[in-house]
């Protein structure tokens, strides 16, 4: 008899344990972040009565408590402010080290703590410009009605500007 | 009238990579902690925290209390949950546990925290931190496991205040001489300062020794009302005087500060403000040196010295045993590891011998005692005062 805890190890294993997030409207209320990173765009969801453009993106305001939100357009090149190159411990999933981390600061924006891809060990300095790179992670099978459709993912990160 | 509350009882297994279970751990604390006080009978226990963070993803359990109550032998009538805070859980359970009491809602109340971190195979053990940040938000960007932001913290702050790789390598080298006489710790061997500079590079500026290792183990303490506790143990009284925990941001792009912690400047004012004192007055510490750069900023933020100046704070040994306020004097999260449920117990348990006078490395005259956990990327921190007198 076969052990189904062992055949998920050998094989595959819980969506729930992803490294990555549900981004299908059944799983998430700002799939639009998405499915505008798919096109190119980082985005976050501005509150049309006080103004604050919060991220991630929310679906209830944190300064005024309602929910009249608009999806905006943010920079998507930015200015390194400081990195570092992990050498050890690297988590499943994130290829083979190193697995260099950045501040990348948005103009006018947030300072988002990133991963950089494309990018050789020592390439990177303090006040080099970056820009968004998305890219494809494994589609998720869901069941929708008696369908399993496999539902497309993205993630982003930053990458030199050369 | 409210009641005063005291730590009256504690005890650990042995920390490290160790063989056994989560249970089993949970059952060593226990017995160690029930040796510490003879005159309890654990049937008379009404009350039982667990703290756990993992226990969902590396033991697959959940409702952990009433299994814990089983295997440990006791039979909770007032409270009987599990507090999860992932590194501040300890801690968390202590002064939840202290509400209760005080508010005359439970009267001997367990406090039991601990893990089974490591997993059949190491990338498990990894991989499994990726649940312990912004799941959605910064696992995604391969930050699931601490060492990065704090190795980003140590760069600025380096940058900003001239503080140096040595000053780093003090922290480590104190710790690990404090671990070496604890026989619970997962470090039994000291390092000298020239060994840790030259340790294997984590992720720049850290090194192996700049981190805290992946623990199994568990820690218990007990508290009780300060009339009962009287009944039930001749040792000197060890007082709860203030708690506090704060929590501004989560998601790394809203740390405010990444070199000051704002959330855990908040937290000291509030706890030194309920005990009545201020940094000057505290003689032992335990911090959450899960890095070596965090026992660096824990000492200027919470008051032990002027902010820059935690570096050169840690290398002149004023934060060591003879110095202004020892810090870590059963070895920290660096010398007896981090089974993150576990830790705030086993702080609690060093600071309660402090003050009983019974430590192993005991500081003379110890009449006040804080402990600090931090938890997730120093997104909440709890504090907890005691003292050998009531607030
Ligand atoms: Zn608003």
């Amino acid at each position: 008899m076969s052990n189904p805890g062992i055949s998920i190890l050998e094989g595959k294993y819980m969506v729930t344990m992803d490294q990555y997030p549900q981004q299908s409207k059944e799983f998430t209320q700002v799939h639009q972040f998405y499915e505008n990173l798919q096109e190119g765009r980082l985005t976050t969801t501005r509150c049309r009565d006080c103004g604050m453009e919060p991220f991630p993106p929310r679906i209830l305001c944190p300064n005024c408590h309602q929910s009249n939100l608009e999806w905006v357009d943010w920079p998507t090149t930015g200015t390194v402010v400081e990195f570092t190159e992990e050498a050890m411990g690297i988590p499943l999933g994130f290829g083979e080290p190193p697995l260099i981390h950045a501040l990348v600061e948005l103009p006018g924006k947030k300072t988002l703590f990133t991963r950089i891809v494309n990018c050789r060990e020592g390439e990177l300095a303090c006040g080099d410009q970056l820009k968004l790179a998305v890219f494809a992670v494994d589609p998720v099978p869901q069941e929708i009605g008696r369908e399993v459709v496999q539902i497309k993912r993205v993630c982003y990160a930053f990458e030199p500007v050369r | 009238m409210e009641r005063k509350v005291c730590i009256i009882a504690g005890g650990m297994s042995r920390w490290g990579a160790r063989e056994g279970s989560q249970r089993d751990f949970f059952q060593e604390a226990a017995k160690a902690c029930y040796e510490d006080i003879p005159g309890l009978n654990p049937k008379d226990i009404d009350g039982l925290l667990v703290a756990s963070a993992m226990t969902e993803r590396t033991s697959y359990q959940t409702h952990l209390a009433p299994l814990v109550a089983e295997n440990v032998g006791v039979q909770p009538k007032n409270l009987c949950a599990r507090v999860e805070l992932l590194c501040g859980s300890g801690s968390s359970a202590i002064i939840l546990a202290f509400a209760m009491i005080k508010a005359g809602q439970a009267d001997v109340v367990m406090v039991v925290g601990g893990e089974k971190l490591n997993t059949p195979q190491k990338w498990e053990t990894f991989y499994s931190q990726l649940a312990s940040v912004d799941h959605d938000w910064d696992g995604p960007q391969g930050i699931g496991l601490p060492p990065p932001a704090f190795a980003m913290m140590a760069k600025l702050h380096m940058k900003k205040y001239g503080t140096r790789k040595e000053h780093l390598a003090a922290v480590t080298v104190k710790n690990r001489r404090n671990a070496s006489r604890n026989p619970k710790a997962q470090f039994q061997t000291p390092v000298s300062l020239q060994e840790a500079l030259e340790g294997r590079m984590v992720v720049p500026p850290l090194t192996l020794y700049d981190c805290c290792p992946i623990t199994d183990g568990a820690a218990a303490v007990i508290l009780a009302g300060k009339e009962i506790a009287k009944d039930l143990t001749d040792k000197p009284l060890v007082y709860i005087r203030g708690t506090a925990q704060a929590s501004l941001s989560n998601m790394s792009a809203n740390i405010p500060n990444l070199t000051t912690w704002d959330s855990l400047r908040i937290a000291a004012k509030q706890a030194y403000g309920k005990a009545g004192i201020g940094p000057q007055d505290v003689d032992v510490a335990m911090t959450h040196d899960c890095f070596t750069i965090s026992e660096i900023i824990e000492m200027e933020d919470l008051g032990f010295c002027e902010k820059g100046e935690g570096g050169r704070f840690v290398f002149e040994g004023q934060n060591d045993l003879g110095g202004q306020v020892p810090t870590n004097t059963d070895g920290g999260l660096l010398g007896c590891g981090h089974p993150f449920g576990g830790t705030g117990i086993r702080q609690g348990l060093e600071v309660m011998k402090q003050l009983r006078g019974d430590a192993v490395q005991q500081v003379p005259d110890a009449s006040i005692g804080l402990t600090h956990n931090l938890s997730g990327l120093i997104a909440a921190h709890t504090l907890v005062v005691y003292g050998k007198e009531a607030a």
